[in-house]
């Protein structure tokens, strides 16, 4: 036990120090960080480096049985780990525009996976990896090229603040239903794979019943979470400390990770719903901020641990169907998804955008060859295919994706935000001291009539003021502050900023009262020199 | 913000007998004291008069608001009032007012309390309504008026 858990320090140690480095050399190339903590992991993995390190003998990162070769510890954590990565994601999605868009982005979903699923499993057909449409082999390296992995794609649209774009959205809309089907599929396929191995029939009845409880659990989860959400924190809220409210809303998330693991789903699709269903609540950017430390700690840890899945070896000898195998992933998605956006609302840029935003395959991809290669359907070299694809196209979409994005909209027609009216009130004060005092009286204010106060990263001196439905933006430039709101939030702000604004009456009462500055000088400075 | 947990038919004052901005602050100072959860008059009625000090609480269409904040309370206390002749309060559009409304909040607790101010003003922006509420006398129908 103690061996155990002193290796997995270490591992720790070793992995955490060099995902950072990676991704800092990776943005220092005006790459994104992501795909350095990804080489950094394939560096320093059981593959390769971590292989040669000793540990008690061994190297400190041994080659584990089955389909995953890292200790159950380290995979452990990184599951945590993305547990936390899709609840961040979840927390950061616009509801509203999730729903506006959640129409094309079924679409996206569905027109990615029916092209990911067949054209991969022809594949493995054209390549005599398999005999027909139908045989285990095909129908998993099908499912391997459907999943999408939407925590590179919601990272680098993180990083550009793009995931509130209509491309965003429908790309993490499509993402969600592609991990939903994708799992039910691979319940079928292995549920198809066993029942042909013993009796030769397909028994759809207990595929069926697979099937239905996957759809069932993630629909019920993301009702009940949407309608219970602002229920929930109101008890939460009852303990009064944002630490504790922290706390219980990510052990929420993991509840229902595990709860989504046990309904045959994947862990990241329950810590998605409830990031979702917590992001209409005001304490979105409250988590959101709280949870940045742990994320930028922990995430990092997930990528290099996904590059450190990655086996040279198995690649050789069939290079050219993996490269092949991984040119057709990428052209499912980019039309598989592209298409379906084409024809509804999207221009061409904007569904190459999708198309691309869908293309990285991950997690769920290793964890379908990992279950694949440990049930003997397919072999050391297949699962070599799966990963190498994993890898090129995760290698490939963020440069392109990031490309993609600049430019104009992506739009046919740019929409109008309904109901998003607002309008602004500006206050000048005789000096930039004078506005930050009062900012700060302001800010002080808002906190004891228990609104949510962060401050936004982006801009310097720019908050977002939220409670319950309200929520308004106030921002100091020089001397000025503003606060933008819709209509119908504005009195409660300016009935708090005259309060404030009052309270500088107290300031300079306070300030005659003082004995003069002189004499408060000199008794500071005296017997100095 | 629900006022329906706020406001009780007890927190309304149908006809204020003060014809004077203080003896109006100092009437309603005096009804929230009678409920009993006041622990000293003077002081909430010190922080009122304070705040009036700073800038007056009368606003438009004949409504102020009063409020200040003290340790005198230990939770937000709400008193509404009106006085159908109108007081002179120094409001802002120089008119009489007629409707009332005072808060007392505990200095350093938290609560939505200016939120409450918002709340019903907004209520208030209704200019049948306001002539409704100045014409009942029962204070029943004030509640009503006021939370629905």
């Amino acid at each position: 036990m103690t061996e155990a858990m002193t290796r997995l320090v270490l591992q720790l140690a070793l992995i955490i120090t060099a995902a950072r480095l990676g991704g800092y050399l990776f943005s220092r190339l005006r790459l994104p960080a992501v795909l350095g903590e990804l080489v950094a992991g394939m560096v320093i993995g059981p593959y390769a480096l971590g292989g040669l390190i000793p540990f008690h003998h061994e190297p400190l990162f041994a080659l584990m049985q089955g389909g995953i070769p890292l200790s159950p510890e380290l995979y452990g954590i990184a599951t945590v780990a993305s547990i936390l990565l899709l609840f961040l994601s979840g927390l950061e999605t616009d509801l509203a525009a999730f729903l506006r868009y959640s129409a094309v982005g079924s679409l996206v979903g569905i027109g990615g996976l029916i092209a990911a699923f067949g054209l991969g499993d022809l594949c493995a057909v054209w390549f005599g990896l398999a005999e027909n449409f139908m045989d285990p082999t095909a129908l998993f390296l099908g499912t391997i090229s459907t999943a999408t992995s939407v925590g590179i794609t919601a990272r680098i649209l993180t990083e550009k603040r793009k995931m509130s774009s209509p491309e965003g959205v429908s790309i993490l809309a499509g993402a969600v239903l592609d991990d939903v089907l994708g799992i039910v599929i691979l319940a079928i396929v292995v549920g198809m794979t066993k029942v042909a191995g013993t009796a030769g029939h397909i028994n759809w009845g207990q595929i069926g019943w697979i099937a239905t409880k996957a759809i069932g659990f993630w629909l019920v989860a993301t009702a009940l979470g949407l309608l219970l959400a602002r229920r929930i924190t109101a008890v939460f809220k009852k303990f009064k400390s944002p630490d504790i409210i922290t706390a219980f809303c990510f052990g929420l998330a993991l509840f229902l990770a595990g709860l989504s693991e046990m309904a045959g789903l994947a862990m990241i699709i329950g810590a998605y719903i409830t990031g979702l269903a917590l992001s209409r609540t005001d304490l979105a950017h409250e988590l959101q901020e709280r949870l940045h430390g742990v994320y930028t700690l922990l995430v990092p840890v997930f990528f290099c641990t996904m590059g450190m899945l990655v086996d040279f070896s198995a690649m050789r000898g069939i290079f050219v169907f993996g490269l092949f195998f991984s040119l057709i992933a990428v052209a499912a998605k980019v039309i598989g998804c592209g298409l379906p956006a084409y024809l509804t609302k999207f221009n061409l840029r904007g569904s190459l955008r999708i198309g691309l935003g869908m293309l990285p395959r991950g997690e769920v991809a290793l964890i379908v060859a990992g279950i694949g290669l440990t049930a003997g359907v397919i072999t050391q070299q297949v699962f070599g295919v799966a990963i190498m694809m994993t890898l090129f196209t995760t290698l490939l979409a963020p440069p392109l994706l990031i490309q993609a994005f600049k430019g104009g909209t992506g739009l046919r027609r740019p929409e109008k935000e309904p109901g998003r009216e607002t309008s602004s009130i500006e206050i000048e004060l005789p000096s930039p001291d004078i506005a930050e005092f009062l900012r700060n009286r302001f800010i002080r204010a808002l906190r004891r009539e228990e609104f949510y106060v962060n401050r936004l990263h982006h801009a310097a001196l720019a908050y977002q003021v939220r409670k319950d439905d309200i929520l308004f933006m106030l921002v100091q430039e020089n001397s000025t502050l503003r606060i933008t709101a819709a209509e119908q939030h504005q009195r409660v702000a300016r009935l708090m900023l005259l309060e404030e604004l009052l309270s500088l009456s107290d300031l300079l009462d306070a300030t005659q009262k003082m004995k003069s500055l002189q004499s408060m000088g000199s008794d500071l400075v005296s017997d100095l020199f | 913000m629900n006022l329906k947990k706020i406001l009780s038919r007890d927190t309304i004052l149908p006809e204020l007998q003060a014809d004077t901005k203080q003896g109006v602050i100092e009437e309603m100072v005096d009804f929230l004291a009678a409920t009993g959860k006041l622990t000293d008059r003077t002081a909430a009625l010190r922080a009122v008069l304070d705040r009036e000090a700073k800038m007056s609480t009368g606003m438009q269409h004949g409504i102020a608001i009063p409020h200040g904040k003290t340790d005198a309370v230990n939770q937000l206390l709400v008193a509404v009032a009106i006085k159908r002749d109108g007081v002179d309060f120094a409001a802002l559009d120089e008119k009489p007012s007629h409707i009332f409304i005072m808060t007392l909040s505990p200095e350093n607790h938290t609560g939505p309390h200016i939120q409450f101010l918002a709340e019903i003003s907004k209520v208030l922006s209704n200019p049948e309504l306001r002539e409704k509420l100045i014409r009942t006398a029962d204070p029943d129908k004030m509640l009503t008026l006021l939370t629905t």
